[in-house]
């Protein structure tokens, strides 16, 4: 079996966004909807102070409590691990955002573009990628999956903190990470069983 | 109460600076790129009205088929009590399949696909259930069909009437099992939810048994009614405040997320939901105004009545804010 996952590596991330405009990019995402995220946080007091940046994105959950919540069956797994929402199915509900402790999910509700009510014609060409009270989270980048190139997120990271593959494969790039790393998962105890790990290290990668 | 963490303090102030976020989609929670504990937006009014509506009406169906069947209320009565209790049920369905479909109302149909594995889904269908199955034991009552094998006194029918009993307790539990079956928000992560939601939507039921009687047969049915029931109605006032005191009280010694959760209630911008409406409408004004009911304190003319109808509205009222308040104060833990 396949089980694809993400790896994280909190050291080397330098908060720099690309993953989330790489994101935005290739997907188009609307305004206000955003798959990939980089949380910041400042932690310590003056003058012992320090940033983290913590990617976070869909996780992909082997117990996906978003596909238990909805009522509509809209979010499928598929035998690799991809968590998907059918739009088509979908009626925005919003239980899926609800049930994801991580609160991934977001409903696009339409509206202005980034500039103004006025389109611009990139965002006139991805909003039409778009259904309107439907739900909208990462894929995975389920088209570059399948055609064999990483997803968009993990070829634009520059630090190289972004890694992805085959859970379920002992020798895979990601598997070999975990094994030298010291490494968690989010929110692990709420029994989702995540496929994102974050690496953390001696370097102060942390959350 | 132990202070908030940072997370957590973000998340009151926030609050009570009334933050709400892009309005171009829904459930970018708090702010997108920061770190913090944001409070659910997504599930209002809306959700708590199907909670509270279908609620109570599932609890005015239990207890006039309940009480009917004990033989305390006429059929006049139950009959009434179980046309408010439909029309409550209905109007819930509305209220959820208007927040449940909103890319194409008709699409609606699709929240009855999952009842495997979606509370949603186990819910609308176990309110559709209530109705059919109550309209089809009232049928026996209209003229001419009285010869069917399910009427009053049967065996059939009395197994209907249990089954319906059931189905009615099972929807007041379900109204806080839906909320609580889930991790990601730790205040209603809680099997007391269910319990507590099951409580208020009894005594919503039972409160207003001596209006239904009211509207019935008149202001003596009323003193008949209310003289047999608001005993219980009082003791149920006490169990709520119990149940209601120990849930908060639990969630304030909980984790991070529960605790934002108490302080957005007691101390944060639900404050007025809670406890004034709560609270105070929902339990002590109708307690001190039964109570001086069952003492004849207000006895004479047509004032007890007036305050009786007063106290069961005061009940409604924070039947309703229960469900409201408890929904917005879902505040969720770090997402990592």
């Amino acid at each position: 079996m396949t089980r694809l996952g993400f790896v994280v590596d909190l050291e080397r991330c330098v908060g720099c966004q690309g993953c989330v405009i790489a994101c935005k990019a290739e997907h188009g995402t609307p305004r206000g909807v955003h798959w990939m995220r980089v949380l910041e946080r400042e932690v310590g007091t003056f003058p012992n102070v320090r940033r983290t940046f913590t990617p976070v994105r869909c996780n992909h959950c082997a117990n996906a409590p978003c596909i238990e919540a909805c009522p509509t069956g809209a979010i499928v797994k598929r035998p690799d691990g991809i968590v998907l929402v059918n739009d088509r199915v979908c009626v925005g509900t919003m239980a899926c955002l609800t049930a994801c402790p991580y609160y991934i999910p977001v409903r696009y509700d339409g509206g202005d573009g980034y500039f103004g009510e006025t389109l611009t014609p990139y965002e006139e060409e991805t909003s039409a990628r778009f259904r309107e009270g439907t739900a909208q989270k990462c894929t995975f980048c389920v088209h570059r999956i399948d055609a064999g190139r990483p997803p968009a997120c993990v070829e634009a990271c520059p630090a190289d903190a972004l890694s992805y593959g085959d859970l379920d494969d002992p020798e895979s790039e990601i598997n070999q990470l975990l094994h030298r790393r010291r490494h968690f998962r989010p929110r692990e105890e709420l029994g989702t069983d995540p496929s994102v790990y974050y690496l953390v290290g001696k370097g102060g990668g942390g959350v | 109460m132990r202070p908030l963490p940072d997370g957590a303090a973000r998340t009151l102030e926030r609050a009570w600076a009334g933050w709400r976020p892009d309005r171009h989609s829904h459930g970018n929670l708090g702010r997108p790129f920061d770190f913090s504990f944001p409070v659910q937006q997504h599930w209002g009014a809306k959700v708590a009205f199907y909670l509270y509506l279908g609620g109570t009406g599932a609890g005015f169906v239990f207890v006039e088929l309940l009480l009917r069947w004990w033989g305390i209320i006429d059929a006049r009565t139950a009959a009434i009590g179980m046309w408010i209790g439909l029309a409550l049920a209905v109007l819930s369905a509305l209220a959820i399949f208007d927040h449940l479909g909103p890319v194409s109302r008709w699409s609606a149909y699709f929240a009855f696909r999952r009842i495997r594995t979606s509370w949603i889904s186990r819910g609308v269908t176990m309110l559709v259930a209530l109705l059919v199955l109550r309209l089809v034991l009232a049928v026996p009552s209209l003229p001419g069909l009285d010869a069917l094998p399910w009427t009053e006194g049967t065996a059939l029918g009395d197994a209907l009437r249990a089954l319906v009993l059931v189905v009615a307790l099972a929807f007041m539990v379900y109204t806080g099992l839906v909320i609580s079956s889930w991790n990601a928000i730790a205040f209603w992560n809680t099997p007391l939810l269910p319990v507590l939601f099951t409580a208020f939507s009894l005594l919503g039921g039972l409160a207003a048994l001596p209006a239904i009687a009211w509207l019935a047969s008149g202001a003596l049915a009323m003193e008949a009614v209310g003289a047999a029931v608001w005993p219980a109605v009082l003791a149920l006032l006490a169990a709520d405040a119990i149940l209601l005191g120990l849930y908060v009280y639990g969630m304030s010694t909980a984790t991070p997320p529960a605790r934002a959760s108490v302080a957005m209630l007691v101390r944060g911008p639900l404050r007025p939901r809670f406890v004034t409406g709560v609270v105070t409408f929902g339990l002590l004004i109708p307690a001190a105004i039964g109570g001086l009911w069952m003492l004849g304190a207000l006895a004479g003319g047509g004032l007890g009545g007036v305050a009786l109808l007063g106290a069961i509205a005061a009940i409604e009222i924070g039947g309703y804010f229960l469900r409201d308040a408890v929904l917005r104060a879902g505040v969720y833990g770090p997402p990592v």
